[in-house]
């Protein structure tokens, strides 16, 4: 028994030292590889080719499978995150500056010239944090309305041309959705994703989802709940727009920008509240060239809508802080900026880049002749307001589920919306327990006159 | 003398990489996290790990989404006898002699060995409201019966399910008596189980049972029925069992990966269950602490639950 425990042991110490053997180098070119994180979106590819062509000294490597702010953070503080990764929101910002993992990198941006007041305002969330910045915008976005001109065609409508009311809107919209020959709604006059809608409503209602100094959250007000349900009544009064039965029952499979993109692409709905990264699998010649157009949204209460987009941080924590910031460097050129308005992954970064005759009319689609609505949507958007007090993930959960009882007409909008601003303060208050750092500049702000989470004194952390 | 001392080596030998594999990745881990439910450790570095005793089990028995996440969790185990019945019954009819008896087996045996989230991405289509087949099976059949007054369920978008367990509240709520997205991952876990590992148990054990049983009632007039309640379930008792126990522990743990896949909890949280509550609580909200906390809390209701299983379980074996 003895010579088998041995043999094995030998045979597997043998056949480790082949695999490291064997394992490819992964820089027998003298190439410094640069790990980011991002998710697999279409043109990635060609943007990764651009800086590996640019910069020969570095190979920029896509890791799709690892991302997610869980993981990454997790990755990161173990040791083994990569070198640069992507953050949504400024509330992930605030997680990654808080776990430590993010770099701060103010003063090499400023070495390398790089000026962050050159992006657009909206973005400054996503990679300044009090007052220091830690990454650069990848791109931008702000969301307009998409409509499909072959279905507008079909009903004998005139395009939509902007400069319009939510009640003219709805008007068109109805006429635009179609029952099938069994009573079923095949066509929708409006899809909206769940994130779009209640941003986009929220802030056109005119509510700040949090105080100015994020200290306590506002979507008690009646602006809010005015906005959500509005929302519920193009799903229920007005029956424009699918309910969540109506949207699973229209589902298509997973990936990246799939969804309701798909099924506008499939001529599922007439307009579609989105961005103009939509072109990005739009394009695909999988949608037989959709005839598109593009318009301001429909005027709310006010005109605002938050904007936003995706920005790259860098790991304190990378072995190639001069290769990520090298990346940083390539996001805020004309070389990155042209592509990314070329491809029409958003709308590049830094505003010049969006003025010019090149942003406006691509030769290759030359089709797309509404570049200028995307831009104007991105000059009327504010930052989305982010509390540092309260973690985005539990915000995030606690407004889905929310919203999930306004779609299935369990709740009112204002129902709903006082409730959720009832458990985010709650949430506010039980991070101040949590954090002492966060609790001492959280009664700085309340000292100087911001209002607290809390009604009664009683309840103060 | 000295051979045995080779041979105590040599097992010593073999048992110590998984030895040191279970200290490190089992016994290590678990310690680990017994510790952390006991601290406020959270990945923010603004967050000072401290020592705060009973802290975080005093506020998980206080909060609300814990309880409404134990409800959930339990409710999901509804399906787990039937599960049970449906193991046995399999295991009876492909215990028969019969020609093909083996690709009736590997049938039945498919779901075990297919991967779980291919299997739910097939149950999210096959749950489709409008063009799933259930429902368009269900919607057949009404129109058949001319029932126009009720409507086929929309599954996994609907919060309703056949206790009219309430959505936010812990207890039960006028309007919400219906089936949805709980139930559809009730008859789903019910399809997966009783074709997998129990129904080998079953069939494990009804080939054990000796034939001199069957003969003797036959003999004393034991018709099928009766020789399967004085015969096969006696016989089975010890394999029922097990399978019980072993289905508490996995129904408490379960509902993760359903929750990611098809419905990330929802629709308004209502299948979410403690796993996935740890989940999001460790790897979402990075408390670390309050997730172990929750971690040891269903540890020590499986253990119970186990104990209890145990104690009355095997009373009933022996008898």
């Amino acid at each position: 028994m003895k010579y088998i425990f041995v043999g094995a042991f030998c045979a597997m110490a043998v056949l480790s030292v082949v695999a490291w053997w064997w394992q490819p180098s992964q820089r027998d070119d003298g190439r410094l590889e640069i790990v980011w994180v991002s998710d697999d979106n279409p043109v990635r590819r060609e943007q990764i080719d651009l800086f590996n062509e640019l910069y020969p000294q570095y190979r920029l490597r896509l890791d799709p499978q690892n991302s997610g702010m869980e993981k990454v953070i997790v990755q990161c503080l173990a040791g083994v995150g990569p070198d640069v990764f992507d953050c949504y929101s400024g509330f992930q910002l605030a997680s990654f500056v808080r776990s430590g993992i993010a770099r701060d990198c103010a003063e090499d941006l400023a070495a390398r010239d790089i000026d962050i007041d050159a992006v657009w305002p909206a973005l400054r969330p996503l990679v300044v944090h009090e007052g220091r910045a830690y990454g650069h915008p990848d791109n931008a976005h702000a969301p307009a309305l998409w409509y499909n001109k072959r279905v507008f065609d079909a009903a004998g409508e005139p395009y939509p041309t902007g400069g319009w009311t939510w009640a003219e809107f709805i008007e068109v919209a109805k006429r635009l959705t179609v029952e099938d020959e069994r009573g079923r709604l095949a066509q929708f006059g409006l899809m909206m994703g769940y994130g779009d809608w209640l941003d986009i409503l929220v802030a056109q209602w005119g509510c700040d989802i949090y105080t100015p100094e994020g200290t306590r959250c506002t979507l008690d007000s009646a602006e809010a709940g005015a906005a959500v349900q509005f929302y519920q009544d193009l799903i229920y009064k007005h029956g424009v727009t699918p309910s969540p039965v109506q949207e699973s029952a229209m589902a298509s499979a997973g990936g990246w920008g799939s969804g309701i993109i798909a099924l506008f692409g499939a001529d599922k709905a007439a307009m579609a509240i989105g961005g103009r990264w939509w072109l990005c699998l739009l394009r695909n010649p999988d949608f037989g060239k959709l005839p598109l157009g593009a318009v301001e949204l429909p005027h709310g209460p006010t005109d605002r809508v938050f904007g936003g987009g995706r920005s790259t941080l860098v790991n304190a924590k990378s072995k190639n802080i001069e290769g990520a910031l090298t990346f940083l460097e390539y996001m805020h050129g004309p070389a990155w900026n042209n592509l990314i308005n070329r491809q029409a992954d958003a709308l590049s970064p830094v505003m010049k880049y969006n003025y010019t005759e090149e942003f406006l009319f691509n030769p290759e689609h030359p089709e797309e002749d509404y570049n200028a609505v995307w831009r104007t949507a991105m000059e009327n958007s504010i930052p989305r307001p982010v509390s540092p007090y309260v973690h985005g993930q539990r915000v995030d959960r606690i407004l889905a589920k929310q919203a999930d009882l306004v779609r299935a007409e369990l709740k009112s909008g204002a129902e709903a919306m006082r409730d959720a601003a009832r458990e985010i303060n709650e949430a506010i208050i039980e991070m101040l327990e949590i954090d002492p750092v966060l609790r001492e500049r959280y009664y700085e702000a309340v000292a100087k006159g911001a209002p607290a989470a809390w009604d009664r004194p009683e309840d103060a952390p | 003398m000295r051979s045995k001392r080779t041979a105590v080596i040599t097992a010593l030998c073999f048992l110590l990489p998984n030895f040191l594999g279970f200290c490190v990745f089992t016994v290590g881990p678990v310690v680990f996290s017994l510790t952390a439910a006991f601290s406020n450790w959270n990945l923010m570095k603004t967050v000072p790990l401290q020592f705060v005793g009973l802290g975080n089990f005093v506020k998980l028995f206080t909060e609300h989404e814990f309880w409404l996440y134990s409800i959930n969790t339990v409710y999901l185990m509804m399906g787990m006898p039937i599960a049970i019945a449906a193991s046995l019954f399999l295991a009876i009819l492909l215990g028969q002699k019969l020609r093909g008896i083996v690709v009736y087996r590997t049938l039945f045996y498919l779901p075990s060995f297919t991967a779980g989230v291919a299997l739910l991405i097939l149950w999210k289509a096959l749950y489709n409201p409008d063009f799933g087949p259930i429902n368009v099976i269900i919607e057949t059949v009404l129109g058949w019966l001319h029932v126009s007054s009720v409507d086929a369920p929309t599954w996994l978008s609907s919060t309703k399910n056949v206790l009219s367990l309430g959505v936010e509240k812990v207890g039960l709520v006028a309007g919400q008596f219906g089936l949805g997205a709980r139930d559809a991952i009730i008859m789903m876990g019910i399809w997966t189980a009783a074709g997998g590992g129990n129904m080998l148990l079953y069939l494990a054990g009804i080939s054990n049972i000796p034939q001199e049983l069957y003969e003797a009632a036959s003999i004393d007039g034991a018709g099928k029925w009766a020789q399967f309640r004085h015969v096969t379930w006696p016989q089975l008792a010890p394999t029922t069992f097990f399978i019980v126990i072993m289905s508490f522990i996995g129904g408490l743990q379960g509902g993760f990966e359903q929750a990611r896949v098809m419905t990330m909890g929802g629709p308004a949280g209502t299948t979410t269950t403690l796993s996935y509550y740890i989940y999001t609580k460790a790897f979402e909200e990075f408390q670390i602490g309050y997730a172990s906390a929750v971690a040891w809390v269903l540890f020590t209701v499986i253990f119970v639950v186990t104990l209890v299983n145990w104690r009355f379980g095997s009373q009933y074996v022996n008898e």
